[in-house]
């Protein structure tokens, strides 16, 4: 047995935890720099607001209705979903963290007779300790828990927690879930299979073997086991490594400077360098991107890209910054209006095993030396404090939180304040 | 994230040589030194710091600023010192219940209580467990 645990709208519950006025008001969450709707709570959705929306489109929304509007803050989220995840972990031996907001956990050697009971204490501990609403779906295969958690969101939020306990509650759900609300099942496979016919998830479950093999593979094949009661996907416990890292951001204002790009993409490498140096990995590619702004139908439209191969797979801030600069100096064509650059990088490599070139010339320990000591003094100093001059001071590329919430629970000088 | 991440794990250590044959006596008696987060948070998850400012629970010992230590796991019950968010806004109070009613006090004549009616929208946020303070913060502070 399986049970998927989610997080009611996860960052407006985490927003409302600390403002319960926000209660029974529509609250929405924006994404990075404040571009679009990324949570919605049930007020939110009821007005209308679609998931992934333009901020802009929704603006006459919001002030009619008041809507409570807040740009994403990942730190506290991050905080909340790792409290979520600790009370889950001392219910169950095994658990899997499927997102910021999601969980499986294992409930086969558990000695509960009723799963309904556990479900309903877990809900209880998580809302009574953390404040967060979360919805349980339990049910023998992850496919099915994660359809029994979406049933009972949408049948019976209040109670919140579904066992499909035996074949007739199984078959029920399947009936009443549509082929393209199956876990895993993308746009195109469901464009596929309404073409085939198939309706419900019921029917899809009912389908011969061999024709969802031949239609979907073995995707299909274990998708169908798992319809049909057989777990087929397996746990996966280690936290995925990430393929490659990304940094892009647009300009607050379009901009024709060389200077201004070279400055943003300096921002950029730093922060993508950074992140390798958290998880102790180094990149082997790199990628830079410049681009003008494809709404200004009037302006020249420019885009342009170039991938580089470092000699040494790095993550030292310095060597990047001057890879991407030279990346630049290859793509830059004067007198565009320029609306946004990025840098990604990939390759990765664990930081113990990387090989230097044979001709390297840096000095890679004292390097890595002086990027431990700038990480430490902006750990302790504050973020981005020691940096290089390219990056420039101003804030043009820091991301816009116009409506951020404060950090509750990892600055003291930000915790609620209480007028007593 | 790493949900289940242990508590760092500290092992005490000396930082002393010790000639060979002449072992420091203490070694046999190190153990982990006093630990504040060990004894203010017994509820990790469920625990939550907030600052208070101003005189209403002066005599509850809660000086005018001063941090309160959360723990939102515990049932607040009659006599215990809750966060509630009422009408909009946050408050530290002694909580009154009884069957008859429910009533928000404050530890200072100069405030009045709270009367909880249908009307009001209580949240018992959690209860207060410890109060930090430092002395200096409230030395022309005069209890009684």
């Amino acid at each position: 047995m399986f049970a998927l645990v989610d997080c009611n709208n996860f960052y407006c519950s985490c927003e409302r935890v600390f403002d319960p006025s926000l209660n029974n008001r529509p609250v929405v969450v924006l994404s990075n720099n404040d571009g679009c709707v990324i949570a919605r709570s049930d007020e939110a959705k009821a007005l209308g607001i679609v998931m992934g929306t333009p901020e802009y489109m929704v603006r006459d929304l919001i002030r009619e209705h008041h809507v409570a509007v807040f740009s994403s803050n990942y730190t506290l989220y991050g905080d909340m979903s790792d409290r979520v995840m600790k009370i889950l972990a001392s219910f169950v031996p095994r658990l899997e963290l499927y997102s910021i907001d999601e969980a499986f956990l294992d409930l086969s050697d558990l000695a509960y007779a009723d799963l309904l009971q556990l479900g309903l204490r877990i809900k209880r501990a998580v809302t009574l300790q953390t404040g967060i609403p979360v919805s349980v779906g339990i049910a023998p295969t992850k496919t099915l828990a994660k359809m029994a958690n979406r049933y009972i969101k949408k049948h019976d939020k209040n109670l919140g927690v579904h066992w499909v306990a035996g074949d007739r509650l199984v078959s029920e759900m399947l009936a009443a879930t549509e082929v393209g609300d199956i876990w895993g099942v993308g746009h195109e496979y469901a464009a596929m299979l309404g073409r085939a016919g198939f309706r419900t998830a019921g029917e899809l479950a009912a389908a011969p073997a061999d024709w969802m093999r031949q239609h979907m593979t073995v995707v299909g094949e274990r998708l169908w086991n798992e319809l049909n009661g057989r777990p087929s996907i397996s746990w996966d416990f280690e936290p995925r490594k990430k393929k490659n890292i990304c940094t892009s951001r647009s300009f607050a204002r379009h901009t024709q400077d060389k200077t201004i790009l070279a400055e943003a993409l300096s921002n950029h490498a730093a922060s993508c360098a950074l992140k390798m140096r958290n998880e102790k990995s180094c990149a082997r590619f790199l990628n830079i991107f410049i681009n003008t702004n494809p709404f200004r139908a009037a302006d020249q439209q420019f885009s342009h890209s170039i991938d580089i191969e470092m000699q040494t797979a790095t993550n030292n801030a310095p060597e990047i910054i001057r890879y991407c600069l030279k990346g630049l100096d290859l793509i830059y064509r004067p007198g565009l209006n320029y609306m946004k650059c990025g840098v990604t990088v990939g390759g990765f490599v664990p930081e113990g095993s990387v090989q230097a070139a044979l001709f390297d010339e840096s000095n890679r320990p004292r390097d890595k030396k002086i990027m431990e000591t700038m990480d430490k003094l902006n750990q302790s100093l504050g973020r981005e404090i020691v940096r290089f001059a390219v990056q420039g001071f101003e804030k043009r590329y820091r991301l816009k939180t116009a409506y951020i919430s404060r950090k509750f629970t990892t600055d003291i000088s930000q915790v609620i304040h209480v007028k007593n | 994230m790493d949900a289940v991440k242990m508590n760092d794990f500290l092992i005490p250590f000396m930082d002393i040589s010790v000639p060979a044959g002449f072992p420091s006596p203490a070694a046999d008696y190190m153990e982990d030194r006093i630990n504040l987060n060990n004894f203010l948070i017994r509820h990790p998850e469920a625990t939550f710091v907030v600052r208070c400012t101003g005189t209403s629970m002066i005599n509850a010992f809660i000086p005018p600023s001063c941090l309160l230590v959360i723990d939102r796991s515990l049932k607040a019950g009659n006599g215990d010192i809750v966060l509630a968010h009422i009408n909009g806004e946050f408050t530290v109070k002694y909580l009154q219940v009884n069957e008859h009613k429910c009533r928000l006090i404050p530890a200072n004549r100069k405030y009045r209580e709270i009367e909880v009616t249908d009307g009001s929208e209580l949240n018992i946020w959690g209860v207060v467990i410890h109060i930090i303070s430092n002395p200096k913060d409230f030395r022309h502070v005069c209890f009684g």
